[in-house]
């Protein structure tokens, strides 16, 4: 595995009252892909909104050494992490092109936002013919597109996906993964993504952890993951 | 019926008179929009915080102050004052939800009031006079009789009325903080995770609020010829009004929606002649009752879903 570039341990998270993580360790390395899987309510999601301090978090969260635990919101995404919600979260009333300028909320280089704006019209171009048109107006897949895409714009070191397959046909969801594929190759823009699509997520990543009721219960290489027993019948279900 | 119904400078200054009236509506319901957009809360304390903000400039006016130096300084203080109230008083009630929120605004409608009857006392003051507003300070279009005239002031409110929409929508739509404060009101969760900080948007949007309740009500007293405590009370109510006519979230709609309620209370009293002008109150609550039986939105305002 290489350098860790985001690493969690003895994460728990609670909802006012409700503990949803207990004690969570997980390593995301430099341009590496992680899955994370489990099933609804297991706490796949919340270990993503704890990493951006969405929700209340005891434990360590590290980026590139840097302690994100107790920090605003705000402060972590400055530090390199682009979140796409699960659902999109694209603002429905601001057209494509106004969504992406959001993503770079962060950033100063104006000329490079201009360019970074056209190339993601060059790897989805469907979102450069609308670029004009509300985001709400779209598609379920245009907007999974456009919520990649803004998360992108922020020039992110790690992306975090939640359910980037949620609502989409398996065409889609292939094309999807592929393009995703290409972005961490070429941009080597490391990647953890929380995903019901086992199989198919597991053919992308390099490594995988599954999660129950707020416990890590397995983790290892894709592969391993894949031909785990318990696993294949709870998550692949063959 | 009114018996001047076929005469057109009868109806003429009838449609300048609703539109300038409209106009203070609209900057009210305005200044109610921008603070709803964003943080889903309505300030009572909006009219008290202009009256006080009208106050400022003529205060400033009695030290010698140029009457438009005067608004300008007003201005900023008030959009401090707003941004103040989000940060000190709003934000921290907030996460124990909307009835402390509420109640709030409500006590800092008392406090303000009280506040200003004890330094300038309850006894009008002569209003601030940013435009001419002498008997023979207007434009003579039809001679008459009856004439039909169009007063500086009226000139002047329905002027500031459209600068001010040219310059909010300049702000809202071609900045980089329009972007961040539409972001936060399209969707408060994804534009925290884009890293926008979304309570300063939430004091941008009071701010402004603050500093356009303040033009507001120095046109306000314009108008009125005097500046007193409780001048907004009244305003403050039309502005609710015209911002349910618009919808609560719409800024097109609140200029819409006041300048729509303006020729409302204009119109039916002026034609229907057993309508005392007085019962401008009830036309107005009779408006609302209708856009919340028939258009809960508003005119322009989004349907709300509720998410569970």
């Amino acid at each position: 595995m290489a350098e860790p570039l985001l690493e969690l341990s003895g994460v728990h998270a609670a909802y006012g009252d409700a503990e949803v993580l207990r004690g969570i360790d997980l390593v995301v390395g430099e341009g590496e892909v992680v899955v994370l899987l489990g099933a609804n309510g297991a706490g796949k999601t919340t270990t993503l909104r704890s990493i951006c301090g969405m929700v209340g978090t005891r434990g360590s969260i590290r980026l590139g050494g840097t302690e994100l635990v107790g920090r605003p919101t705000e402060w972590i995404i400055r530090r390199g992490i682009a979140h796409v919600p699960q659902g999109r979260g694209v603002f429905g009333v601001l057209n494509v092109e106004e969504n992406l300028r959001v993503g770079a909320w962060g950033r100063k280089d104006t000329k490079a936002i201009e360019a970074d704006i056209e190339r993601w019209y060059g790897v989805f171009p469907r979102l450069g013919e609308r670029r004009g048109q509300l985001a709400g107006g779209m598609s379920g897949g245009e907007q999974q597109m456009l919520a990649i895409a803004r998360g992108l714009m922020a020039r992110p070191k790690l992306l975090l996906l939640d359910e980037p397959s949620l609502g989409l046909a398996q065409i889609i969801t292939r094309g999807l993964f592929a393009q995703l594929e290409d972005i961490n190759r070429e941009e080597s823009v490391s990647m953890l993504i929380v995903e019901q699509n086992a199989e198919l997520a597991l053919s992308f990543a390099s490594r995988g952890y599954v999660i129950e009721s707020g416990s890590i219960v397995l983790s290892g290489t894709a592969d391993e993951v894949r031909g785990n027993d318990e696993m294949r019948r709870a998550y692949l279900g063959y | 019926m009114s018996p001047n119904i076929d005469n057109p400078a009868f109806l003429l200054q009838l449609l300048v008179g609703g539109l300038t009236n409209g106009a203070l509506y609209a900057l009210v319901a305005l200044a109610v929009v921008l603070v709803y957009k964003t943080t889903s809360h309505i300030n009572l304390a909006q009219g008290e915080m202009a009256t006080l903000g009208a106050f400022v400039v003529f205060a400033l006016t009695q030290q010698g102050v140029q009457v438009w130096i005067a608004i300008a300084i007003a201005l900023v203080v008030s959009f401090v004052f707003g941004a103040g109230v989000e940060r000190g008083l709003i934000r921290p009630l907030e996460k124990r939800g909307i009835f402390p929120v509420v109640l709030a605004t409500l006590a800092l409608f008392l406090i303000i009031n009280a506040v200003i009857a004890i330094i300038w006392g309850t006894q009008p003051v002569p209003a601030p006079e940013p435009f001419p507003r002498e008997i023979e300070d207007k434009i003579d279009v039809l001679v008459g009789p009856p004439p039909f005239f169009i007063t500086y002031v009226a000139l002047g409110i329905l002027a500031v009325l459209v600068l001010l929409l040219v310059g909010l929508w300049l702000l809202l739509e071609k900045t980089k903080l329009g972007l961040g404060y539409r972001a936060v009101a399209a969707n408060r969760e994804a534009a925290e995770v884009m890293g926008i900080p979304v309570g300063r948007m939430f004091m941008f949007g009071w701010g402004i609020a603050g500093a356009l309740g303040t033009l507001a009500a120095a046109l306000v007293a314009e108008t009125a010829g005097t500046l007193d405590f409780n001048s907004m009370a009244s305003i403050l109510i039309f502005g609710l009004a015209a911002a349910t006519l618009g919808g609560f979230d719409s800024v097109p709609g609140a200029a819409v929606g006041g300048l729509a309620l303006g020729l409302i209370m204009a119109f039916v009293p002026g034609l229907f002649t057993f309508i005392e002008g007085d019962l401008s109150l009830v036309i107005a609550l009779i408006v609302v009752l209708v856009v919340l039986l028939v258009r809960p939105q508003g005119l322009f305002g989004t349907k709300t879903l509720e998410r569970v």
